[in-house]
């Protein structure tokens, strides 16, 4: 609590913000605790039922049979490749568009921003988005999962709006020094821009990371779907409804419950891990001090 | 800086070469009709069971050797199967074998005549044709068949029970409606697991309970066994819906009862079927109602984790006039045969005689048992027990989920079983000549597809209410004409003429 409230009803407003917050957050966290408990909870306690959210009896049972085949780890490869080379394509691309449309000399500017905001408001549907993939022939391959929505129409007007921020003086005095435009996007721009580049590098990496419907619309080769996909079929697997399954007399060694959240943590651990090491991009303060006004 | 160009450039470079190999499409050839010799191209897509099988594997091997195919099957995620469908029906890239399940989209398909009609040609195949016509009868669009049916028991409804409890307690399985109070007052009161608190049920429902789709919901169980219709019945000519039939009617008024008295959970209409289960599975439960009969031995395993010396039985619904179950669909699913994929007759015949030798004894085996002393062991009375149960859930289930099979009552090696096990499929067995049919189950009505969902919402939704005491016979009553004004009446209608039509 910052030392400076002399006054009562400061501190009672932080005390209160302080307690809200604290409140929202176990609000949260509670919810995850119980998955990562219940996932490494032995089965005959998670039968129980009840909210678990400290097992007494701990056992990798779960995770056993879920690293048992090679499936796991193989949609966790895919997702990490399409997520990293994704995320990559994300960001050049989007830079790449964003930049001109902030300047404001570029001919038929307005034209472009219309043409952009037109697909936010309306998309062809998923049948006809379906036929244009299929023609670029990428149906069954890693690039109908990182090419259509390469470039978010939203992403893209708020970069452009943030490159607008940059002081055209650096671009003129890297113009007297001899620079190309291309060489003032990647040289000047984009280092200026870490903090919006974080931002969106996380907003399209936790996309592809989440990447489902798609994969299922594009892939029909079960070895190359990443891991929501595999996640997915987990769950749904686990929740046995009667009338669905053959029979229902196939002994299980393990409960389908704790597989559930074991599978969930292990989906969900990779992309949280990336958010502590892009936290430092957040910061702000990147251009104080660039241009002397 | 000049070293990031370089490595920019390269990843660029790299991403090109990528595009331009990666661009190659997929098609499958079509292969021209060929003489019996020739080795048939089978594709096949399903929705995936547990892990997608890798392509080549043993079991594939064993059914392309024996069936003289080359079998091809793309394994669907269950998550997304119906827009999958629908893609794939409108980009008509369809296999030569589509497994879908019964909805509005597949009945629309059906009827617009892509797929090949097979009623009249399943006659010349042996096995097929040996099989109970309601398999077929179930899945049949406006009198005719195009799809073939993935199997699965029609009479599977059973009381499953803790027999510890009742031979404690001195109770036999209810038979008419005034034993299943009796039973199930005296499980709530009378303390069986003797833990000194009042918390074990007779039955603990779940909001699927009056599943207005289901012929599996406990409600139409209830009732059919009292002689209910199941979901629709045909009276002169007429059909009426379930609920307007008095059995039906005496069975909610139990179930009102019941909760009356506290004797069933109060929170049933908004229960989730994982926490009905767990409820059974800890010990606290009488009788199980949302599982089948051949499940029965599962059920004793799950209570036997938490309560090792629980004892299990299953006894088939009898009601005042005997055994009497609700017909299921009797599938989970249906191939259809596209004509986009499958160019000839012949070549149609020849994928139906492919599914045929699938009933064979030796495929069956293959199908549900797995490969000899890799999944199971013969035993010396010359059964299949089961060598790994986790390694044939991993390669074979998905296989004997998929394609036409019979677990226990095929042609395949016969499965040694646990008396109680062999005693759960004998109810299902002798479950077969007393189903009561569902006549509505293939009946197109306009007004369904329109508003079938609110019509059912309304119902189900004044039946809890009616359960719960907020509604009297009289509010019950009013409801019923309010579902009748709000598109009930039309629905009967329609259903009448489709039926009649039939007939």
């Amino acid at each position: 609590m910052p030392t400076e409230d002399k006054n009562w009803s400061n501190r009672l407003f932080h005390t209160l913000n302080y307690s809200a917050l604290l409140l929202v957050s176990i609000i949260m966290f509670i919810p995850f605790l119980y998955i990562v408990s219940v996932s490494f909870a032995a089965p005959e306690e998670v039968v129980k039922g009840g909210l678990l959210l400290f097992p007494t009896h701990f056992t990798l049972g779960a995770y056993k049979y879920i690293f048992s085949t090679d499936t796991m780890v193989r949609s966790i490869l895919v997702s990490i490749y399409i997520t990293v080379f994704g995320t990559f394509i994300n960001l050049l691309l989007t830079s790449l568009t964003a930049y001109p449309l902030a300047k404001g000399y570029l001919r038929g500017r307005r034209t472009f921003l219309i043409m952009v905001l037109i697909t936010m408001l309306f998309s062809g549907g998923m049948i006809p988005t379906y036929f244009v993939v299929k023609a670029f022939g990428m149906i069954d391959t890693y690039w109908s999962l990182m090419i259509p929505g390469a470039i978010s129409a939203f992403n893209l007007i708020v970069l452009k709006n943030f490159f607008q921020q940059i002081p055209d003086g650096l671009e003129d005095s890297a113009k007297i020094d001899g620079c190309h435009d291309i060489g003032i996007l990647f040289r000047i721009v984009i280092p200026l821009s870490m903090p919006a580049m974080a931002t969106f590098g996380l907003f399209y990496a936790v996309g592809h990371w989440n990447a489902f419907f798609n994969a299922i619309m594009y892939i029909n080769d079960s070895q190359k779907f990443p891991v929501q996909v595999i996640l997915r079929q987990i769950i749904i697997l686990s929740q046995d409804q009667i009338g669905d399954t053959a029979s229902q007399q196939d002994p299980t060694d393990y409960l389908p419950q704790t597989i559930r959240m074991a599978s969930i943590v292990i989906a969900t651990i990779p992309i949280a891990l990336v958010y502590p090491f892009l936290q430092k991009h957040f910061a702000k303060g990147v251009l104080l001090g660039s241009v002397k006004g | 800086m000049k070293k990031r160009f370089s490595v920019l450039a390269v990843s660029l470079l790299t991403a090109a070469a990528q595009l331009t190999g990666c661009a190659a499409g997929n098609g499958t050839a079509n292969v021209p009709a060929q003489d019996e010799q020739q080795q048939l191209e089978v594709t096949i897509a399903t929705p995936q069971i547990g892990e997608a099988p890798k392509k080549g594997n043993e079991i594939e091997q064993a059914i392309e050797k024996y069936t003289n195919t080359k079998l091809n099957i793309q394994w669907i995620p269950a998550a997304a199967f119906e827009d999958k469908k629908n893609i794939m029906l409108a980009s008509s890239e369809l296999p030569k074998a589509f497994k879908i399940t019964w909805n509005a989209t597949t009945l629309n398909a059906i009827q617009s005549g892509i797929f090949w009609e097979i009623g009249p040609l399943l006659k010349d195949y042996k096995n097929l044709s040996a099989l109970n016509q309601l398999y077929y009868d179930n899945i049949k669009v406006d009198g005719k068949l195009y799809g073939l049916p993935l199997f699965r028991d029609i009479g599977r409804a059973g009381i499953t029970y803790r027999k510890d409890w009742f031979d404690a307690l001195g109770l036999k399985p209810p038979v008419t409606l005034d034993d299943w109070y009796n039973v199930l007052k005296t499980i709530a009161e009378k303390d069986p697991d003797k833990n000194g608190q009042n918390d074990t049920y007779g039955i603990f429902l779940d909001k699927s309970y009056n599943d207005p789709a289901a012929s599996s919901s406990f409600l139409t169980r209830l009732a059919v066994s009292q002689g209910a219709p199941n979901k629709w019945g045909v009276e002169d000519g007429k059909l009426v819906p379930e609920f307007m039939t008095k059995p039906y009617l005496d069975s909610m008024k139990l179930l009102r009862r019941l909760f009356q008295e506290k004797l069933i959970n109060q929170d049933f209409s908004v229960v989730q079927l994982a926490d009905a289960d767990n409820k059974w599975n800890v010990g606290k439960v009488g009788i199980r109602v949302n599982t089948v009969a051949s499940a029965a031995a599962t059920s004793q395993e799950n209570l036997n984790k938490a309560v090792p010396n629980g004892v299990v039985d299953i006894a088939p619904y009898k009601g005042p006039s005997g055994n009497r179950v609700p017909a299921e669909p009797g599938n989970n699913g249906f191939f259809v045969f596209p004509k986009s994929s499958v160019k000839t007759e012949n070549e149609l015949k020849r994928l139906l005689a492919f599914f045929d030798k699938l009933l064979e004894p030796e495929m069956s085996t293959l199908l549900t048992r797995g490969i000899e002393n890799k999944h199971y062991t013969k035993t010396s009375d010359g059964k299949a027990q089961f060598k790994d149960l986790a390694l044939f859930n991993l390669e074979v289930k998905p296989y004997r989920d998929s394609l036409p099979s019979f677990e226990v009552t095929g042609t395949g090696l016969p499965l040694s079983m646990t008396d109680l096990q062999a005693k759960g499929w004998k109810v299902v067995a002798d479950n077969l000549p007393n189903v009561v049919k569902n006549p509505a189950l293939t009946l197109n009505s306009g007004t369904y597809s329109e508003k079938g969902n609110e019509l059912d919402t309304m119902i189900r939704d004044a039946q809890t209410k009616f359960i719960m005491g907020k509604i009297d016979e009289a509010g019950w009553q009013a409801e019923v004409n309010r579902w009748k004004t709000a598109g009930g009446d039309k629905l009967i209608e329609e259903y009448t003429a489709e039926y009649a039509k039939k007939k």
